[in-house]
């Protein structure tokens, strides 16, 4: 019985906690975003920690950041005070989101990037927050292989199937990878990536013969790819263990690898095909839910998060760049200088393909990518037929596009209402 | 010594069997053992020998991704948090689902068949679908980003459980022993005080090993309806599976032994319902 005693002892205590819990409240930032452990953890102590008051910054799967920003949007009442997320995640909630009148260009905000936080409306439902993209990092062991006259840094995707066949004959293994599992972003590398540079488009060629040219080279890509892909999330870890020596991933899934081992990696553009080279630049921004408890604050918290000083320390923090123009110090990580030079090369070369992402299409985002990933899983892992399977999957796009009535958006050119699927 | 002479004895095909079984225990305890044994090896060592190859199956004694933990603002509340949820969860879902199941057990009521069913149906929606109307009611109510809330939640997740369970283990004691305390003397709470509790102790307590474990482990809830008491699963797993190798194991680890150390104290009870007393 004294068991028992000690149980509702502790249930006594637990409950006496609950009640003393309601706490003077920190300012909630419930982002998607930064959400590795070590991320969250320097978004903490070196980024929010310069704001003159306390911020509670809570990462969260997407899952749950739409569902609680919907509660406290239904309920009327809410203790989030600002909201990170990359663009697509603010397509599901527009409706609970305030206009913000951030002064965006006294920030030094890249236009571009401003115009996207409209999400094609007038109000500025978002105001951009940091930027990433997508690269290539390769292990130094690799390059003896690459074929012949090949240069890193103009690369098509006819070496790059020639240079994984090389490492897989000599190696006795493929050692190509792609981040095609659950968690992993193979369809950004579809959408941004592979099919911009073969047909220049994403969704009105997206049953061109260009495209079927396109998923015929991933097949034979494939051959070379390590089977393990389909588990892989961040390819920073396969690349450090050894498993795999050649990659395309996010630059911030990328960023350990070069950090802890910067001697062993090199980091190089993607790929290009007979129409280019695709380019996706990653965009996440922070909004103010209507349910604040103090706008005022959270307003001043985005000011914050704008200026230089907040802006290099969340480059170290989450290796996303700068969104406002400015200088970098020296001493960035050897993740930052790697995809720093990248991108550049990237942003200068002329036959670059700048693939937006995905707008107006409201919360079908995920149906959208939905539709490459299946293509994927049907023709390069269930080996159907491409032409058939491409048909098949045109209609679901087709269809989606005239249910969102979404108009084309860069690559594709400008259309007058849905975006057609040619 | 014994055993030795014993197995010499016996017919070839009890040797047989009696290595089959053997090996069967050999082969569970490895399939239990050996991950939780790889979880520690690699939440002790540094994050080089964990990327590394060969791997090693005797921990280094680094303490850094432990210690990352340690100081990972929030990681004790969110543990107490997790405790007290769970002992929440135990206490109400035993409470609530004990006396339930006595009365499925030893009474007949009309619709009894239907509630035995209707008790699985919390079961049947899937929580992603629960947690908004539930977020956007406890918001309104008050109880949200509360444990007791929580503890709610995860207790209607238990509730089946512990009925169905606690149901079979009064349908197991015969009626008879329960009378013939009342022809000795007892009211129906005496009874059941002396002469049934006694025995379906262990079966209580393997139903609070479950409740516990569910609500140890329940994720979506948790971070939907608790944003600054957050449990540990609820503070961590949606980080760690994004998170670099090294930390993934110590989070792990983290998450794994204050479940083990609960199950190792209520062992006793456990092995009593399997018949094996006093281990």
């Amino acid at each position: 019985m004294t068991k028992f005693r000690l149980t509702t002892g502790i249930v006594a205590a637990g409950l006496a906690l609950c009640a003393t819990s309601a706490q003077a409240q920190d300012l909630l930032f419930w982002s998607t975003q930064a959400k590795p452990v070590e991320e969250t953890q320097r978004m903490r102590d070196d980024v929010l920690s310069g704001f003159d008051q306390p911020v509670d910054y809570q990462a969260a799967d997407e899952g749950p950041w739409i569902t609680r920003i919907q509660a406290e949007t239904q309920a009327g009442s809410g203790s989030i005070a600002l909201l990170g997320g990359l663009h697509g995640d603010f397509t599901s909630v527009e409706g609970g989101l305030v206009d913000l009148d951030t002064d965006l260009d006294s920030a030094n905000v890249v236009p571009a990037y401003a115009e996207l936080g409209k999400l094609g409306g007038d109000g500025q439902k978002y105001v951009p927050w940091m930027q990433a993209t997508y690269m290539m990092a390769a292990n130094k062991q690799a390059l003896e292989f690459l074929p012949e006259g090949a240069d890193l840094n103009e690369l098509t995707y006819d070496q790059l199937i020639q240079w994984a066949g090389a490492m897989a004959e000599a190696t006795g293994g493929p050692k190509f990878g792609l981040p095609a599992g659950p968690k992993g972003l193979k369809h950004r590398f579809f959408q941004g990536y592979l099919l911009p540079s073969y047909t220049g488009g994403v969704v009105r060629t997206f049953k061109s013969a260009e495209a079927e040219e396109a998923w015929n080279k991933l097949a034979e890509l494939w051959q070379f790819t390590t089977p393990a892909s389909t588990n892989y999330a961040f390819m920073q870890e396969p690349l450090l263990t050894g498993e795999v020596w050649v990659a395309f991933d996010h630059t911030a899934r990328l960023a350990e690898a070069f950090n802890q081992k910067p001697d062993d990696f090199v980091a190089f553009p993607t790929p290009k095909g007979p129409k280019g080279r695709g380019y996706m630049p990653v965009i996440a921004g922070m909004a103010i839910p209507a349910t604040a408890p103090d706008p005022e604050a959270s307003a001043a918290l985005i000011d914050y998060m704008l200026s230089p000083e907040a802006q290099i320390a969340t480059l170290r923090a989450t290796n996303f760049f700068p969104v406002v123009d400015v200088d970098l110090p020296d001493d960035m990580p050897p993740s930052v200088k790697a995809a720093g030079e990248v991108i550049s090369y990237t942003s200068k070369s002329e036959d670059s393909i700048t693939a937006l992402l995905p707008m107006g299409l409201g919360d079908a985002g995920g149906k959208f990518n939905q539709v490459y990933v299946d293509m994927f899983e049907r023709t390069i892992l269930g080996g159907q037929p491409i032409r058939d399977a491409l048909d098949d999957q045109a209609n679901a796009l087709d269809a989606l596009m005239k249910e969102t009535g979404a108009p084309c958006w860069a690559p594709d050119a400008p259309s007058d209402g849905p975006c057609p699927v040619e | 010594m014994t055993t030795t002479t014993l197995t010499d004895a016996l017919p070839a095909h009890r040797k047989r069997g009696r290595f089959a079984m053997r090996a069967a225990v050999v082969a569970l305890l490895l399939w239990v053992l050996v991950p939780l044994w790889l979880l520690a090896v690699n939440t002790f060592s540094s994050p080089d020998a964990v990327n590394g190859f060969p791997k090693s199956l005797v921990p280094e004694f680094d303490l850094g991704s432990l210690s990352f933990f340690a100081g990972f603002q929030g990681v004790s509340r969110a543990l107490l948090n997790s405790a007290i949820v769970a002992l929440l969860t135990m206490i109400m879902s035993i409470g609530l689902g004990a006396p339930a199941g006595y009365a499925l057990s030893r009474f007949d009521f009309r619709g009894k068949e239907s509630f035995r069913l209707l008790v699985l149906m919390t079961r049947a929606f899937p929580l992603p679908l629960l947690a908004l109307p539930l977020a956007v009611m406890f918001i309104r109510v008050g109880l949200d980003d509360s444990l007791f809330g929580l503890a709610l939640v995860h207790t209607t997740l238990a509730l089946p459980f512990a009925v169905l369970i606690t149901f079979s283990l009064f349908s197991g004691i015969p009626m008879e022993l329960e009378e013939a305390a009342w022809t000795l003397g007892c009211t129906r709470i005496g009874a059941f005080h002396k002469v049934v509790w006694p025995l379906i102790r262990p079966g209580i307590a393997a139903s609070a090993v479950f409740a516990f474990v569910i609500s140890w482990n329940e994720v979506f809830a948790a971070s939907v309806l608790t944003i600054q008491n957050r449990t540990l699963t609820a503070f961590l797993l949606q980080s760690l599976d994004v998170s670099p190798m090294p930390l993934k194991f110590a989070g792990g680890f983290v998450l794994v032994v204050p479940a083990l150390i609960f199950i190792f104290l209520v062992r006793k009870y456990l092995f009593a319902m399997w018949g094996i007393a006093n281990r």
